[in-house]
């Protein structure tokens, strides 16, 4: 069942366009994730969907209950839609305790003072937070106070909960551990979540399903396997990975795969959305995938050494290739000749049109 | 989270009840502030006061006072004392700022507040020290005549008042340009000395340059403040008859022998005509001020620029003022309170007495009127806040068209002097047959005071609001609680320190304020700003002396407080 479905929504600040017809279904027990650079509208859709924006047209669908319906202007108030918020800044209550901040929505849902002792008690230990009840929120630590925003959003059982960025506030290696035990937390308790992030990563691990925004609209949505490994657009192959390019025009396209002449050299693989043969073209593979060959050969280009670097699990090359440069990675340093031969496997390229 | 309780929708919030409370608090405010305004405008287009039977419309009252060639006087008064004081305050007090704010100058933590004391201090109060210090026998003109046989001032002139004036509004200058010039980024001074100039050129030309959108507001400011003088001319036109707009008005009050509400009424519009203007001017120049502060804002590096060997001549220029501005007058009232009489020959020693506060609390008037003086600044200043936090929160992340009219509402009483409003709340509460018996109970003073510090009560309160987050209440939003629970059981515990901030600055407003009680102040509503200038004009010397020192007293305990608690004292 879906838990929650947004439907061709529209929503502008003044005369500026913010979300221009987006559509998506959250399951239950599924997490999806909104990602996009900054300015795509991701945020702004997740406020839509708790209230706190409103948008001029579409329908917001909570369950079977429309909380937002632009034609019959039903606009459901954020206090009443029954969501789980966790906010960027986490945005506790400096003047109440832990426990009162996990509490509130209990207290404000006419709860029993003993079963919001029960509730959340039970709340703060199973995000291991059961000890810090009576202290207040400036004297935990970053980590900490993610964990209490999570348990004041879950602790009424909300059919969906939102999170806002939710780990762009921890640094870098406490990032790494809180998303694995987000995920692991999120599928343990079966909830149902819309998750804001900017960051790729981030968003392939914690999720069932990406939607990529791009100026106000879904790109391409779907598993992570999938946004990754098939990108239908150029913008979505890019954003979602660390990429080579190699710019050219298409000679060829048929059956799926094309073929793109550039600056010294042909390359084939498989044809994206819009290649057609005489029009100007993007190859573009993973950095992963590309690989460093001895000889010439089919899809492999022949390229100067610019530098190696050594980025510690790793080494990094550096090639040119007529004015382009593709990048690769190894197991060790190569020692600078004028030839190498960079191959492009074919299974791994895609031809996409320019500006597709 | 199968282990708590099932989800329940949040109880749904009575929307009549929500939006009732908003209704009624703008509709309040609404009536609070235009009905007083609205019964002068009335009563300036009647040929006689409004309960006089003969009244007719017509536009007898402007003749009248066009045809006086002493409005025209006045009015040329309050205009070169206006202009006078402006430049004078507005120089003094940017440079002030700059030697306090951006250099090394030592001892500022104790001289802030004295700089800020002249606004603290009821202008009545300091104007009785001037004359009482510097007058013609004052305590500094007779010792000048002892040491050097003459005192080479005088301060009844209106050149005289004009620099008075100006050396007291310094502090209105001083916290625009302070707060400016903290979000001024020092390398741009720094730039500026090591190309060779002195500390007092980088201000000149650097420094004071970079946040003129603030000084051109407080010079309007100061401008709009030289129409509104009352206190001031009252006190230091009178010996030699120099009247201005406001005390022209007062005048009126008795000039022919009857009550002559709508030749007042028509003189008050005149004047509400000047200061309008000035008002909306203000607004404007503020929001541009707060702009351009934004975009050269590059603060957080801040270091103080070495004064070197220029400190002593810094020193000396703020000392001096300080003596002019705050020492003078206050020195002179405190003397005063403890002698029988003072002139030349007399010794301090001899005259030194304490029958004038004997007979200040020996008169029951006296001592009402300090408790009543007491009673509005604390209790009185309470419940003040409490409405302009009403008034806050009706208004608080609504973008709607009511809260831009209470935008624009609060405005309205700034535009309106305290003498102008005190007058229009007496023909409230003797127009209205509901609030005629509270005309001479303390609440008639009161609603006055609130209504006229209305605009400064809610810049308080909002400087308080916007200091929460939007998170924060959006949280308690999604979580389910209705705006009004999220006021009372998030917001407003969040500023609540802000608040108690604003109590003590409403407190010693309160304790300050003058002009609006003048027309009020009836038998058991004495306050000691009115009652004051009630004394000076009966010529009570040796009471208004000893009651001047009883108010600096009351208003140096609620700045003792609020240094204490680290109050800022200042937006």
């Amino acid at each position: 069942m879906a838990e929650l479905t947004v439907d061709d929504l529209h929503l502008r600040y003044g005369d500026t366009p913010i979300l221009n017809g987006v559509a998506l279904t959250l399951e239950r027990g599924q997490v999806v994730s909104l990602l996009g650079p900054s300015g795509s509208g991701k945020t702004t859709l997740l406020r839509a969907v708790a209230g706190l924006e409103t948008p001029y047209q579409g329908t917001i669908r909570i369950g079977d209950q429309v909380v937002f319906d632009g034609a019959k202007s039903l606009d459901v108030p954020a206090e009443r839609r029954n969501l789980g918020l966790v906010f960027q800044s986490y945005a506790l209550w400096p003047h109440k305790t832990i426990f009162d901040n996990v509490a509130y929505g209990l207290k404000l849902r006419g709860h029993s003072a003993a079963d919001i002792k029960t509730s959340v008690t039970r709340a703060l230990e199973q995000l291991s937070l059961g000890h810090l009840g009576q202290r207040y929120p400036h004297q935990l630590s970053g980590g900490q106070q993610q964990r209490v925003a999570l348990a004041r959003a879950l602790v009424y059982n909300p059919p969906v909960i939102l999170l806002d960025e939710p780990l762009s506030n921890l640094d870098a290696k406490l990032r790494e551990e809180a998303r694995a035990w987000l995920r692991e937390l999120i599928v343990r308790l079966q909830l149902s979540a819309l998750c804001v992030t900017h960051d790729q990563a981030e968003a392939m691990a914690m999720s069932d399903r990406i939607l990529l925004l791009n100026g106000g609209r879904i790109e391409q949505q779907g598993t992570p396997r999938e946004m990754y490994g098939n990108p239908s657009t150029l913008f979505v192959a890019d954003f979602m990975g660390s990429n080579n390019e190699l710019k050219g025009d298409i000679v060829e396209a048929r059956d799926g795969v094309a073929t793109l002449n550039g600056d010294g050299f042909s390359v084939t693989g498989a044809a994206r959305s819009g290649a057609a043969p005489g029009v100007p073209g993007v190859a573009m593979i993973r950095v992963e995938r590309v690989r460093i060959a001895d000889a010439p050969g089919p899809n492999r280009i022949a390229a100067k050494l610019v530098t190696s670097m050594y980025i510690g699990d790793r080494f990094e090359h550096l090639f040119e290739v007529g004015k382009g440069r593709l990048r690769a990675y190894g197991d060790s340093a190569l020692e600078a000749r004028e030839a190498f031969h960079v191959e492009l496997p074919r299974e791994s390229l895609w031809i996409f049109r320019a500006g597709s | 989270m199968s282990t708590v309780p099932a989800a329940v929708a949040p109880v749904a919030p009575n929307t009549l009840l929500a939006r009732f409370p908003r209704a009624l608090t703008i509709l309040v405010t609404a009536s609070a502030v235009l009905a007083p305004l609205a019964l002068i405008l009335y009563q300036s287009f009647l040929t006689a006061p409004f309960f006089d039977a003969s009244k007719k419309v017509g536009l007898g009252a402007y003749r009248f006072v066009f045809a006086d060639p002493d409005f025209w006087q006045a009015f040329l008064n309050s205009f070169t004392l206006a202009v006078g004081m402006t430049l004078i305050a507005v120089p003094l007090g940017a440079l002030l700022a700059f030697v306090m704010e951006r250099t090394d100058l030592p001892w500022k933590r104790v001289l802030e507040p004295m700089i800020l004391v002249p606004s603290f201090v009821s202008p009545m109060v300091l104007s009785f020290g001037y004359v009482v210090a510097a007058g013609p026998v004052g305590f500094y003109s007779v010792w000048a005549q002892d040491l050097i046989g003459t005192a080479p001032w005088g301060i009844y002139s209106i050149p005289a008042m004009a620099v008075i004036a100006g050396l007291t509004h310094v502090p209105n200058v001083y916290v625009y340009a302070t707060s400016a010039l903290k979000s001024l980024g020092s390398d741009v001074e720094e730039a500026a000395r090591t190309a060779g100039a002195s500390p007092f050129r980088v201000a000149a030309t650097v420094s004071l340059p970079l946040i003129a959108p603030a000084l051109l507001f407080s010079a309007v400011l100061v401008f709009f403040l030289g129409f509104e003088l009352f206190g001031l001319p009252l006190v230091l036109g009178d010996p030699e008859g120099h009247l201005v707009l406001s005390t022209y008005l007062y005048k009126l009050t008795n000039k022919l022998g009857v009550p002559s509400y709508h030749l007042m009424a028509a003189v008050a519009i005149c004047i509400v005509a000047v200061t309008f203007p000035l008002v909306l001017l203000q607004r404007r120049l503020l929001q541009n001020a707060r702009r351009f502060a934004t975009i050269k804002g590059k603060a957080g590096r801040m270091k103080a620029l070495p004064l070197g060997r220029w400190k002593p001549l810094a020193m000396a220029l703020l000392l001096a003022w300080l003596f002019l501005a705050v020492i003078v007058p206050v020195s002179g009232i405190a003397l005063r309170a403890f002698v029988t009489n003072w002139g030349i020959g007399v010794s301090l020693l001899d005259a030194f007495t304490l029958d004038n506060f004997r007979a200040v609390f020996e008169e029951p008037t006296h001592t009402r009127a300090i408790v009543n003086t007491i009673l509005i600044g604390t209790i009185g200043g309470a419940i003040a806040v409490a409405c302009y936090t009403a008034i806050g929160f009706a208004t608080h992340r609504r973008n709607d068209g009511w809260s831009r009219f209470v935008d624009y509402l609060v405005l309205v009483p700034r535009a309106v002097p305290g003498l102008l409003a005190g007058l229009a709340f007496l023909w409230v509460f003797l127009f209205v047959p509901l609030l005629a018996p509270l005309r001479a109970t303390l609440f008639s003073m009161w609603l006055a005071y609130t209504v006229v510090w209305l605009a400064y009560g809610m810049r308080l309160i909002s400087t308080s609001l916007f200091q929460v987050s939007t998170e924060l209440e959006e949280a308690a939003r999604t979580i389910g609680a209705s705006r009004g629970r999220i006021s009372r059981e998030i917001t407003l515990p969040l500023i609540r320190h802000g608040l108690l901030g604003s109590w003590l600055l409403v407190f010693m407003i309160f304790e300050r304020e003058y002009s609006t009680g003048v027309y009020l102040l009836a038998p058991g509503n004495e306050v000691i700003g009115a009652e004051l200038v009630s004394l000076w004009q009966g010529g009570a010397i040796d009471v208004v002396a000893a009651l001047s020192l009883v108010n600096i007293v009351l208003v140096a305990i609620g700045l003792a407080i609020a240094l204490r608690f680290g109050v800022r004292l200042r937006d």
